[in-house]
């Protein structure tokens, strides 16, 4: 395959696997997801009162004939669902220790796939990639011409600079008329309390949101042995350390970080997952899609 | 703490090596690429405080550690006698102590002072190594080289004595040897119970001492051994003086305990001339005196004997010897200026030869004073002005020898004094009105209770005219407004008493009382016990030596001398020629005045003297003990400190990776 974070084998054995969104979405064709509106799927979603003016084909007279009341029958309305995956490219992307893969690999590799399977079932799928700024944003369409373009950005990502990520998430929550499904792609090296005004925005504009925090092993465990000289790869700030005298530290404050990001994901309902580096996408993947699948007797 | 590898010292240069390590570990640091960076400055922020003492404290025992080894490296010697900052010696001149005291034991009856000091000074030149080791014993007082430490018990020269110690003689005598043998580095180890009779603190010859030391070219430490624990109260006896009386052999004895633990009976058993006899004596207070009378058939002819009491803490001084001679007249001098009135004079010579046998008093003038046959005189009584020299030096000899003189207020004033005492002005009581005493000594002096406990009718004592006295005196009876009656003067083994008013009724009533008398024949009694002197010398002394041609053979069978090595050092009966002599410890050594650490101080000021003081003399703590496993294991603890600091506290177990539950 052309592209090196595409595996065809993942692409076959996901590809049964629909996408579905938690919340229902506004699309602007007819697909497989709920809609807030009511439209003409198979699916029956309510009976009201005939008021002047509704179309009389849509009369139940089944009804009428067993009340001598006039009733409409109203349906479900399905439509398409448009992703937006938002990817993290600050430089701290970039990390990757020992055999593991970096983040923004990671990144590549999820996004690419899931949007190979979004596009498949006839959703849209768009990308924004930030860093300092906003540099690249594919808005979401459903051709499967669109996936091209989709690739070439991902493989062209060059991670740099500080985040832009808080910035990236007020920017698509302003610019994303219609609701969708935003996959936030990041480490999340920003400031907790910011992201989490972003995501509140998110969850205010109707989105359904995940987030996918995308940690290196090591830089929870913090299993360095002999003094470091760590270097920011971010904004190039240099700290020589004993990882002895601050491994505990360290390690407190990255989970108290965990805990805290995560709370506030939950705060607004938002998919959370902690991805390392060290994890398989596909089984990521996998088990995000099957969470999201409906639960019996739910559609 | 000394060390026998001083050199190995130099090693605790390496105690820097873990900081040096430390440091350069700490320049040899990777560089990463970091992403999480703000967590990083975070936890560098936060770890200032307890992980950097942790990290400090892991460095210092890693640093103690290497010291530690250093130091058992280079063979450390502890126990306090050699304090800090010791090193190779290379002469050792042991002043030791032998005297009787030294033969004291505590726990151990067999493990004596003496003993346990030689025991322990044999094991720390065994540990010194190369190091010569020069004996001054305190009863030759020459410094005698030792060939091996181990043989130091076995050897004459540090076998026990009845003998005293000079300690400052010694000392003196062992710089003259540093000088001369040009010993280089030396140290001088004194070995003593700190007897003050030993030590004489006051002895100018200690000002020589510190002087020569100061002037030493190369440096001499001092230090001193101090055996004085006490642990066992101590009972010992002597013989103060044995002479025939009236076919009888008069035994003054004196039974002294170091502690007064209440009354107590003693047993006292007396060999004379091989006929044994023992006998309970009812003992109270520290110190007693009692008397023993052995019959004899006639009046002339040597004797001896040993009077002994049940062993205890020291053997040395459980034991007195005796020996005497032909009964001797007491015989009293009076010594009356020619303006002393009749009736003084008969009154006086009355009280000092009532009639009893073998009294005799010689009164002279005191211009005729240097007629009077010291050796002979049991008491003089001196009513005339306090005499100059030359007769006031004899005068003085005779009370050092155990004389008594009995200075009565002279008719005329005088300026002059003996032994620090002096007549003052001549008070008369105002009309109708007499001078009284008001109180006086019960237990002791010519004014004592007498044997069956009754006190004397002192207070009946009228007095119209008294001489005041002054210097510095013990005051046995004092006149109402504390003016002394009598006072007295210790000096050596004898007295001076000057007594303020004369038996004469134009003085007071001593005569119609007859306390005078009381006083006279108690004086002359205590006078009467120097006169058995010549057969008492003390072991060590030129005494107790044969003159001349004279052959000296122990002819008591106490004790057989082990050593004949020591034998002139040895209390015992002995035979110089004809002479027969009863041979015993010096007064001092029953002497239980401890040399204080203000003494100590002063009389080796300024020398860096350092002093261990040895409470139990039969423990087996030697003097320096090899501590290089202390050492090693204080190596170990810091060790495993270090390790314990080192371990990282354990981490709650989680995955790696945690894979967070979905949300609904």
């Amino acid at each position: 395959m052309k592209y090196d974070f595409l595996d065809s084998d993942v692409l076959s054995r996901l590809g049964a696997l629909p996408v579905e969104a938690r919340l229902a979405m506004v699309g602007n064709v007819v697909g497989k997801h709920r809609s807030p509106h009511r439209g003409s799927s198979v699916e029956f979603a309510e009976y009201r009162k005939y008021v002047p003016g509704d179309d009389t084909r849509r009369l139940d007279w089944k009804a009428y004939a067993r009340s001598d009341r006039h009733y409409i029958k109203e349906f479900e309305a399905d439509t398409n669902l448009r992703a937006y995956f938002v990817v993290d490219c600050s430089g701290s992307m970039k990390y990757a220790s020992g055999e593991f893969e970096s983040k923004i690999q990671f990144a590549r590799r999820f996004a690419a796939t899931m949007a190979y399977l979004l596009v498949n079932q006839g959703d849209a799928a768009g990308l924004s990639c930030c860093d300092e700024t906003i540099h690249l944003e594919l808005p979401p369409s459903r051709r499967p011409a669109h996936l091209q373009n989709f690739f070439e950005v991902l493989g062209t990502l060059e991670p740099k600079g500080e985040t832009g990520l808080v910035d990236a998430l007020h920017t698509v929550a302003e610019k994303i008329g219609q609701r969708a499904l935003i996959i936030v792609l990041s480490d999340l090296f920003c400031d907790s309390q910011s992201f989490a005004d972003a995501l509140q925005h998110l969850r205010y504009r109707k989105h359904d949101v995940a987030v996918f925090h995308l940690m290196d092993p090591q830089e929870i465990n913090f299993d360095f042995t002999r003094p470091h000289r760590f270097v920011d790869l971010e904004d190039s700030t240099t700290v020589v350390a004993e990882p002895n005298l601050i491994a505990d530290e360290y390690t407190s404050a990255i989970r108290e970080f965990l805990t805290n990001t995560e709370a506030s994901c939950h705060d607004v309902q938002a998919d959370y997952h902690l991805v390392t580096s060290d994890q398989d996408y596909e089984e990521v993947l996998r088990d995000f899609l099957t969470n999201r699948l409906p639960k019996k007797g739910k559609k | 703490m000394t060390f026998l590898q001083q050199a190995m010292l130099w090693g605790l240069f390496a105690v820097s090596i873990p900081v040096i390590i430390h440091l350069l570990n700490r320049r040899r640091f990777r560089t990463v690429e970091w992403g999480a960076m703000q967590f990083l400055l975070k936890a560098t922020r936060d770890s200032r405080g307890k992980k950097r003492l942790k990290h400090i404290l892991i460095l210092l025992m890693r640093s103690l550690a290497v010291a530690a080894l250093v130091f058992a490296i280079a063979r450390p010697l502890a126990g306090g006698f050699f304090g800090w900052g010791g090193g190779q010696v290379e002469t050792v001149v042991l002043i030791l102590d032998r005297s009787a005291s030294m033969e004291r034991s505590e726990k151990d009856i067999q493990v004596t002072k003496r003993k346990s000091v030689l025991t322990k000074v044999a094991d720390a030149m065994n540990e010194l190594g190369a190091a010569r080791l020069v004996v001054i014993d305190s009863a030759t007082g020459q410094p005698q080289e030792v060939p091996s430490p181990d043989v130091l018990p076995e050897l004459s020269f540090t076998a026990p004595t009845d003998s005293g110690a000079d300690i400052p003689g010694m000392l003196i005598n062992s710089l003259d040897y540093l000088k001369e043998a040009k010993a280089g580095r030396s140290e001088i180890w004194v070995a003593s119970d700190l007897q003050r009779e030993n030590w004489a603190p006051e002895d100018s010859r200690w000002e020589a001492f510190r002087a020569s030391l100061s002037e030493e070219d190369f440096q001499t430490k001092v230090r001193i051994l101090a055996l004085n624990g006490r642990e066992r109260n101590d009972f010992s006896i002597r013989v103060v003086s044995a002479r025939r009386e009236s076919g009888e052999l008069v035994l003054d004895l004196e039974l002294t305990r170091e502690e007064d633990t209440g009354p107590t009976t003693v047993t006292v058993n007396v060999d004379h001339m091989g006929a044994r006899s023992g006998s309970e004596v009812a003992f109270n207070g520290q110190s007693q005196s009692f008397r023993k009378r052995i019959a004899l058939t006639g009046t002339s002819g040597q004797g001896y004997g040993w009077v002994s009491i049940t062993d205890n803490a020291n053997k040395r001084n459980n034991v007195s010897y005796y020996a005497y001679g032909d009964e001797a007249p007491a015989q009293s001098y009076l010594i009356a200026e020619s303006s002393t009135d009749e009736e003084t004079l008969k009154s006086l010579t009355t009280a000092l030869a009532p009639g009893f046998a073998n009294q005799q008093v010689i009164t002279r003038s005191p211009e005729l004073a240097y007629q009077v046959n010291f050796e002979a005189a049991s008491l003089i009584v001196w009513k005339a002005p306090i005499p100059q020299s030359p007769v006031s030096d004899q005068l003085f000899d005779y009370v050092k020898s155990g004389g008594v003189v009995l200075f009565l207020p002279p008719s005329e004033e005088s300026e002059s004094s003996f032994a620090g005492l002096s007549w003052g002005a001549v008070r008369e009581a105002p009309g109708e009105k007499y001078f009284i005493v008001k109180d006086w000594e019960r237990g002791d002096g010519a004014f004592r209770d007498a044997s069956d406990g009754s006190p004397l009718p002192i207070d009946r004592i009228r007095a119209i005219k008294r001489r005041e006295i002054s210097g510095d005196f013990t005051s046995l009876a004092n006149w109402v407004n504390g003016e002394p009656l009598l006072a007295r003067r210790v000096i050596e083994a004898g007295q001076v008493l000057f007594l303020s008013t004369l038996p004469s009724y134009t003085w007071s009533n001593l005569e119609q009382t007859a306390l005078h008398l009381v006083a006279l024949q108690r004086s002359l009694e205590q006078g009467s016990r120097r006169i058995g002197a010549s057969f008492f010398a003390v072991a060590g002394e030129e005494s107790s030596l044969p003159v001349g041609e004279e052959i000296r053979t122990r002819v008591d069978s106490y004790e057989e001398i082990t050593d004949p090595g020591n034998a002139d050092f040895e209390a015992g009966v002995y035979r110089l020629g004809e002479r027969l002599i009863a041979v015993n410890r010096p007064l001092g050594e029953d002497s239980l005045e401890a040399l204080t650490g203000a003494d100590l101080g002063s009389s080796l000021a300024d020398t860096g003297y350092s002093l261990l003081e040895e409470q139990d003399a039969s423990g087996n703590n030697s003097l320096s003990r090899p501590v290089w496993r202390w050492f090693l294991i204080a190596m170990l603890l810091f060790l495993i400190l270090e390790a314990l600091l080192c371990l990282q506290p354990r981490r709650p177990v989680t995955n790696s990776a945690p894979s967070p539950q979905p949300l609904t």
